[in-house]
């Protein structure tokens, strides 16, 4: 028989040369995973020394080791720092961006640049979150991590210290999104055959249930904290209530976002526990489809709970009620799990590595997390107990107990995947009984102090309270708690540095991302594996799920690595790109001019996105063109993966939409005094209207006209529809502008800053589809836009029709429903 | 083999007649919905007809323009899942501020549009 030809993988440079270059301009997921958890780490020791500081002030009662203000401006950054800085990043940008085109058997995930621009911008965002510190007659930012108003106006907390933790949030929020809408086209269309929904891994199942959450949740915040910065730098009052509005609508937006984000930072945890609980108990998963249910259960419970934070402001029996049930409701599923779990170890060939034992103190420790939450979801319970420091007790165990566990766990479990060398078992023990003893002895006494009467937030407390002696426990058990992180951090360096070797499937694993090399390469499998099942690469070792593999472990029959068929094809990676890392930087200038009030370096922070933008669009590939892997990637689900991402972006549009028209029928109704909406005009936007529409119409024809390669006529009807999207602007602006005339200025009242934000945000959308559609004219003149791209003019169009409904809506809404009223 | 892993089968083929058919449809509702805003007589039930009038705009829009109509469960699901939600926001955030708070604000405040 012949000799095949050897097919070598083509791939670029950089993925194979390491350097500071390499590391700037990778899109290669695992480099960008890795750069992930080197920033978090570091926000990590900055979060965790904002801890200690914290407790060493409260070790003395009347101490004045620290002042208020900086209490204020710790306790504030320490809760933003390990949310938004530490336990976020490392769940979905270090582990989920490592492990998950592993696990579905992708050699990268939907949109490498993109995954790339999200590290960029979230880097940025959290050096700007810490700029403050530095700034002239700034700090850092001291209203707390929930930022509650009216505390956060300008005239009560006047400086940078809330512009920098508002713009800096919406800078980090604008990666977070970037990186579900990544992780949702990924899961859904890119992976391997036979890899079916019902035969994803758990930790899969769980991020996709969890960037689901984050396109969900995040618009509610976004829109908050715009609201703020109108507020704070346009002279808006949306949460003033001597304007007539409230400052209860912060609370809405911020926890209708906040408590979705306790799953979205869980709900990984629970994936992450699900996947080393079977490999070292040597049993698949117990109850796999009804941990999938629960975990869809709890998300969607999670959006109809928020004003369980609430109880203490007063929403009324009706409100209280109905959030109590929901919340308690939650139990279920998370004691479904719960149980799974258990029974998953239970019978077990069990072998107790350091993973082992954070995955088994994880369920404990949860659970102690999630039975005071029931306390909390009765509102006379709450009303005794909010803002007390059984509160503080009850998140950290959730948080840290639950979560934190689960991520010491992993760092042990995939460190070997992700490096190539282990971590020290030794070291990792010592960091583990460190753990469990420190964070037992800070948190624990929590509970009895805040059943006290402790309350939190608070940065001294007077010698007669009776608070000092488990003040002082707390502060040497979190001493103990932060010389845990130290092992680790020394357990990191000591494996970088001189660690074990790891092999490629270390510990009998179960799943896809065991069948590949420990690091795995640049391409990630030879060749894509065909999957068979559950746990598909325990299956390829020892022929089928279920317990044969533990008798055969047993009897001393462990299957020896599965050899690596020689490749079937050429394997084409994207190229590097420096544009991520423009556009971030471009997004941080912007930022801050605003701080400044120095309008060019807004400018020149825009232009930077703008150039940053269209070079990305232009770069690689040709425009348009289909890559290799995307053609791959159109095999599961049955839907292009480019689509499926504008999709989930669209969904995320509905909420922030939804969120932004709620605030504006609410605060119409409050509205102290004209002018209102009367002023607003039927005829004009009619003809406005009619425009918009027929944009559309002109917009599925040219989809039709490229389709059948009809250049002249697509070329024609994306110059109408882009004509009639700018008629559209200019009729706002004009409408704008004669409102401005007749005394109706952007500040006049609650009801001028309602319809300039909501009807100008729309007017913002039409602005970037018309942007959008003449670069696709661009591209039809200069030939780059043929048959073959034709999906290039859907996605476009997918985004107009959005923009057009989501009008369909406004103009009812705002504009003829007034008739209603006027009638 | 499982009904969510093969390869993607082309969309059928919409003509331009269908797109101009919706077109004209949105045309009328428009139109429909600017009379009615327009005829004092329908004030008790103009609120119903235009809620009603703006969901078949947007529902033709989407079904077909957008051509939900014809793409698989994966994508109808990732936009009617976020619109469920994004409605039961707004219900929530109605009901919160309009209804089971009011007295929390004082008199006189409620929905004004009815």
């Amino acid at each position: 028989m012949a000799a095949q030809p050897q097919i070598q993988p083509i791939v670029e440079a950089s993925y194979l040369e390491g350097g500071l270059i390499s590391w700037l301009n990778t899109v290669d997921h695992k480099k960008v995973a890795m750069m992930y958890a080197a920033s978090s780490l570091l926000f990590l020791a900055l979060g965790g020394i904002e801890a200690l500081l914290i407790r060493v002030q409260l070790f003395y009662p009347d101490n004045h080791f620290l002042s208020a203000e900086l209490y204020n401006e710790l306790f504030t950054m320490h809760g933003t720092t390990m949310i938004f800085l530490v336990v976020m990043p490392l769940l979905l940008g270090f582990f989920a961006n490592f492990l998950i085109p592993l696990m579905i058997g992708a050699r990268d995930v939907a949109f490498p640049r993109l995954n790339a621009l999200s590290f960029w911008i979230f880097l940025f965002g959290g050096i700007f979150l810490h700029l403050g510190f530095f700034w002239r007659n700034g700090g850092f930012p001291n209203a707390g991590w929930f930022g509650y108003a009216n505390l956060t106006e300008r005239m009560y907390t006047p400086g940078t210290h809330i512009d920098f933790w508002d713009i800096g949030l919406i800078i980090s929020g604008v990666a977070t999104v970037m990186t579900a809408v990544n992780f949702l086209a990924t899961i859904v269309s890119m992976r391997a055959p036979g890899m079916t929904f019902m035969r994803m891994p758990l930790f899969v199942w769980t991020m996709l249930v969890t960037v689901v959450l984050i396109l969900l949740a995040f618009p509610a915040l976004t829109v908050g904290l715009i609201f703020l910065f109108l507020d704070r730098f346009f002279g808006a009052h949306f949460y003033q209530a001597m304007a007539g509005a409230t400052p209860i609508l912060w609370q809405h937006l911020f926890w209708l976002f906040g408590h979705p984000e306790v799953y979205i930072m869980a709900l990984p945890a629970f994936g992450i526990i699900s996947e080393m609980l079977p490999t070292f108990a040597r049993k698949p998963l117990f109850g796999y489809p009804m941990m999938v249910y629960s975990v869809i259960l709890i998300a969607f419970l999670s959006y109809g709970v928020w004003g369980h934070h609430m109880f203490a402001t007063g929403m009324g029996p009706v409100a209280d009620s109905a959030f109590a049930i929901t919340s308690m409701l939650i139990a279920i599923p998370t004691g479904i799990k719960i149980f799974s779990w258990i029974a998953t170890v239970w019978g077990g060939s069990l072998r107790m590595t350091t993973a082992m034992y954070f995955a088994l103190a994880f369920i404990l420790e949860f659970t102690i997390g999630g039975l005071t939450g029931i306390m909390f979801a009765s509102p006379p319970v709450d009303l005794q107990q909010t803002d007390s420091y059984i509160i503080v007790a009850h998140f950290h165990y959730v948080l840290f107990g639950g979560v934190a566990f689960a991520i010491f766990g992993a760092f042990y479990y995939w460190w070997p995947k992700m490096t190539g060398r282990m971590l020290d078992e030794r070291l990792g023990k010592l960091e583990f009984w460190l753990t469990v003893i420190g964070f037992n002895g800070t948190f624990f006494p929590m509970h009895i102090l805040g059943q006290w009467g402790m309350p939190r937030r608070i940065y001294t407390y007077a010698p007669e309270m009776g608070w000092t002696f488990l003040n002082q426990f707390e502060t040497v058990c979190a001493f103990i708690l932060g010389l845990a992180f130290l092992v680790l951090y020394i357990n990191i360096i000591k494996s970088l540095i001189n660690g074990e070797r790891a092999a490629a499937d270390p510990w009998d694993g179960r799943g896809l991302e065991w069948a590949t090399t420990s690091p795995p390469p640049a391409y990630n499998f030879g060749n894509i594996p065909n999957v068979r099942g559950r746990d598909p690469f325990w299956i390829t070792k020892y022929g089928r799920a279920g317990s044969r593999g533990v008798a055969m472990y047993a009897a001393g029959q462990i299957p020896k690595p599965v050899p690596e068929e020689p490749l079937t094809e050429p394997i084409h990676m994207p190229a590097p790109s420096f544009f991520p890392i423009v556009i971030a930087a471009g997004l941080f200038v912007m930022g801050l001019g605003w701080i400044v009030l120095w309008y060019r370096l807004v400018a020149l922070g825009l232009l930077a996105m703008f150039l940053g933008i269209v070079g990305m669009a232009f770069e690689y590939p040709t425009f348009g063109q289909e890559t290799p892997e995307t053609e791959e990637a159109s095999r599961s689900a049955g839907a292009d993966v480019r689509k499926v991402g504008l999709w989930s972006f669209i969904g995320s549009e509905c909420l922030f939409f939804a969120t932004l028209i709620s605030t504006y029928v609410v605060y119409k109704a409050r509205n102290p005094g004209p002018p209102g909406a009367e002023i607003l005009g039927i005829p004009l936007t009619s003809f406005s209207t009619f425009v918009l529409l027929m944009s559309s119409v002109l917009m599925v024809l040219a989809l039709n006209a490229i389709q059948r390669d009809d250049r002249v006529w697509n070329r024609i009807w994306l110059i109408g529809c882009a004509l009639f999207g700018m008629i559209f602007l200019g009729v706002e602006i004009h409408e704008f502008y004669s409102f401005w005339q007749q005394g109706m200025a952007y500040q006049t009242n609650l009801f001028s800053q309602c319809f300039y934000t909501l009807v100008g945000t729309h007017g913002t959308h039409v602005a970037i589809g018309v942007i959008w559609i003449w670069v696709l004219i661009v591209a039809s003149f200069t030939g780059k836009l043929d048959k073959s791209r034709a999906l290039s003019v859907e996605m476009a169009g997918l985004y107009w029709h959005f923009v057009d409904i989501v009008w369909v809506i406004i103009f009812t809404l705002v504009y003829l429903m007034q008739q209603v009223k006027g009638a | 083999m499982s009904d969510d892993t093969y390869l993607e089968e082309p969309r059928p083929h919409i003509s331009n007649s269908v797109y101009l058919i919706v077109g004209g449809f949105l045309i009328v509702l428009t139109a429909m919905e600017i009379t009615v805003s327009y005829i004092h007589a329908l004030r008790p039930v103009m609120v119903p007809i235009l809620v009603v009038l703006a969901i078949a705009k947007f529902a033709l829009i989407a079904m077909f323009f957008m051509h939900l109509r014809y793409e698989k469960w994966v994508v109808n699901t990732m936009f009617v899942f976020p619109l469920t939600i994004a409605l039961g926001v707004f219900i929530a955030m109605m009901g919160l501020f309009l209804y089971l708070s009011r007295h929390l604000v004082g008199p006189g405040f409620g929905i004004h549009y009815f």
